[in-house]
């Protein structure tokens, strides 16, 4: 971006069964100065489709975005599903690199064509909303694009800040959120990448036998589940399904981590959710990028089907709800439009708001309060650009010490003291306080050891096989989501593996994959100056119990430190 | 005293006999006599064990033959909500 050049390099052969998450932080590891200022022109962010992502291949439409994270100061791998990757997979594209830094304050759109690659100046967008920014882009470039930005949350250089991506009506609601790549994308005077993929040649599949056997046991195992069939929980109710599961279990946090459980969270759950879609509008199920057999998407509306909003995910439902004392769909909609609009995350911006909330700025249960400080943001004042940086950072500016994050990044909508397992993986994942990160295939599958009772403190083995297995899923382009056949069906898993085997045209092995991805960012980040220290949960966990269980974080550090043998 | 139960999702529809605006949960106040385990509770409401998935004991992740007392909280959650990080528990039963 120093120069506003562009250039193409072909695919190194050392590359070729990279895609994803394990191909942006391989190009991070070799390319960034893993000491480098997060937000300076040594910084690189790197945009990955993943190996299947483009082809035929149900719910394969992810992409990875990676670079050194302004939030964590660690590598930071963000997936979306969306389009975008579908098109410059299609144009065989492996990947973008933006790297460097312009001189002053000009902000540039990138439009990618299959013969043309041109900088287009994109000052008259800066310091607007998305949600109109996409219309008048969509308008401008017609629906053969996709389009992805950085909005203002990234304009303050807010470690909050996501990148956003359009879903199938061109609403800016799909996003790459964790750990403040957007403010990387807005450090290098970048505001859009367009993607037109007309012409495109398509993916090239290597041995399209072995890859239409696996997609179509794939298809089957999703087809058949009752997670991911058509009529399954997903397609039912979305991801907000778990509001009630999760309480049930005691472990939904809220009031910024003061409780597990309360029965308010029956008014904002997935059930209440999808019967509000068919009085007032708006549609469940749907998908979030073309063939995607799962839809747990949505449009979320005002009442009446007005101002779509996009979706309200489990975990936007939870951090702009539940954990700041909201439970009322309405306003937690309008959050999520105020995140969507300024490009910032909605966990951490839920995190945020709750621990300003414990500071004093406004009270729990404020929602109309909650919506007052997001223009803040919008207006770029100095409060607003403390809320941008997210939860710690609010944290030290307000004097609260109950900040649930791990490596500066926010907890998602998970309580550790109840289910000790994901506290093992948001303490020890290179990525930050992240509940995808152990989130895949299962025990018996994996051949996991330790023990799945939610209580039990021995969890380093299980944590450690669910951040390998998730690691290779982020590398296919294939959704998490995927895993829940995977898990149950064993053809599912075996029509996983063939597809990817099949476009890559040649074996790649699960865990090998996986490993070496954990691997490659943990030395990124020992190299960037983390240690064990940085593997663990916030002291307040380990001695308040929460409520109804009682539990508080009790795995000790010696088990957080077996997951890696650190 | 009684079992606080709490059906959701399609079990709060069968078992409230609505078949729009169901609220989930539907919550029912079920006094314990002839009332054990879990497997009475799904018995007593004409529920299957195949029409469930997940099943909560005051928050423990729990089984058809889990004990179950005066004030207690029971959550039953059907076939088609089984989302669930199932990887990080086990059901509990006490027979």
């Amino acid at each position: 971006m120093s120069k506003l050049e562009t250039s193409f390099e072909d695919f190194p052969e050392s590359y070729a069964t990279l895609g994803g998450r394990a191909l942006t932080s391989t190009i991070v590891s070799k390319e960034v100065d893993p000491t480098c200022h997060p937000l300076g022109p040594n910084n690189k962010l790197v945009f990955a489709p993943g190996i299947i992502t483009g082809t035929v291949a149900p719910t394969s439409g992810r992409i990875s975005v990676g670079g050194k994270s302004p939030l964590t100061g660690g590598i930071k791998e963000a997936n979306a599903g969306t389009d975008f990757p579908q098109r410059l997979a299609r144009m065989q594209i492996a990947a973008i690199i933006v790297e460097g830094q312009p001189k002053g304050d000009d902000y540039h759109m990138l439009k990618i064509s299959i013969d043309k690659v041109e900088f287009i100046n994109a000052n008259k967008y800066v310091g607007k909303g998305l949600y109109q920014v996409y219309k008048d882009l969509f308008k401008e470039f017609g629906n053969r694009v996709s389009i992805c930005a950085c909005g203002i949350a990234g304009e303050l250089m807010g470690a909050a800040s996501g990148i956003c991506f359009n879903d199938p009506e061109g609403l800016p609601s799909r996003y790459a959120g964790r750990g403040g790549l957007g403010a990387v994308m807005a450090s290098k005077g970048l505001k859009f990448i367009v993607v037109d993929d007309t012409g495109a040649p398509g993916v090239e599949i290597k041995n399209k036998e072995l890859f239409d056997q696996g997609r179509e046991k794939l298809r089957k195992a999703l087809a058949e589940h009752d997670v991911t069939k058509p009529d399954g929980a997903l397609a039912s109710y979305g991801t907000a399904v778990l509001v009630n599961i999760i309480n049930e279990a005691g472990g939904l946090p809220q009031r910024n981590f003061s409780s597990g459980q309360d029965d308010r969270a029956a008014n904002i759950s997935g059930e209440k959710k999808a019967e509000e879609i068919k009085i007032r509008g708006g549609t469940r199920p749907h998908h979030c990028n073309p063939g995607c057999v799962i839809r747990c998407s949505e449009v979320w509306t005002k009442p009446g089907g007005k101002d779509p909003v996009g979706v309200l995910e489990y975990e936007s439902v939870w951090a702009l709800g539940a954990n700041c004392s909201i439970y009322n769909l309405d306003d937690i909609g309008e959050l999520n439009r105020a995140c969507n609009d300024l490009g910032l995350d909605t966990i951490e911006a839920g995190d945020t708001i709750a621990v300003a909330m414990e500071g004093g700025m406004l009270k729990f249960g404020d929602g109309k309060g909650a919506l007052k400080v997001m223009d803040e943001i919008r207006k770029k004042t100095p409060t607003g650009r403390i809320l941008a940086n997210g939860c710690a950072f609010t944290g030290q500016a307000f004097g609260v010490t109950r900040v649930p994050a791990v490596k500066g990044q926010g907890f998602p909508a998970y309580d550790p003291r109840a289910i000790k397992g994901i506290g093992v993986t948001y303490a020890t994942t290179p990525m930050g306080a992240d509940h995808t990160a152990g989130y895949a295939i299962a025990t018996e599958i994996m051949g996991v050891g330790g023990t799945a009772d939610p209580r039990d403190t021995n969890k380093s083995e299980l944590s450690r096989n669910l951040q390998v297995a998730t690691a290779y899923l982020d590398s296919t382009g294939y959704c998490l989501f995927t895993a829940f056949a995977v898990l149950d069906i064993p053809e599912g898993l075996e029509g996983m593996i063939q597809s990817v085997n099949g476009v890559l045209g040649k074996e790649v092995d699960l865990t090998e994959l996986g490993m070496k991805v954990i691997t490659t960012e943990r030395d990124f980040n020992k190299a960037a100056g983390f240690t064990a220290a940085d593997d663990r949960i916030p002291e307040f966990l380990r001695q308040e119990p929460v409520a109804p269980s009682g539990e508080v974080f009790n795995v000790s550090n010696e088990e957080l430190d077996k997951v890696w043998g650190a | 005293m009684a079992i606080l139960v709490k059906f959701f999702g399609d079990l709060a529809k069968k078992v409230s006999q609505k078949e729009t605006r169901i609220e989930s949960p539907f919550s029912l106040k079920i006094e314990t006599q002839g009332i054990e385990y879990i497997a009475d509770i799904l018995k007593k409401y004409s529920i299957e064990k195949s029409e469930t998935s997940h099943i909560f004991v005051n928050g423990i992740y729990a089984g058809f033959r889990k004990r179950v007392k005066d004030g207690d909280r029971v959550g039953i959650f059907p076939k088609n909500m089984g989302l669930l990080y199932k990887w990080y528990f086990t059901r509990v039963e006490d027979d």
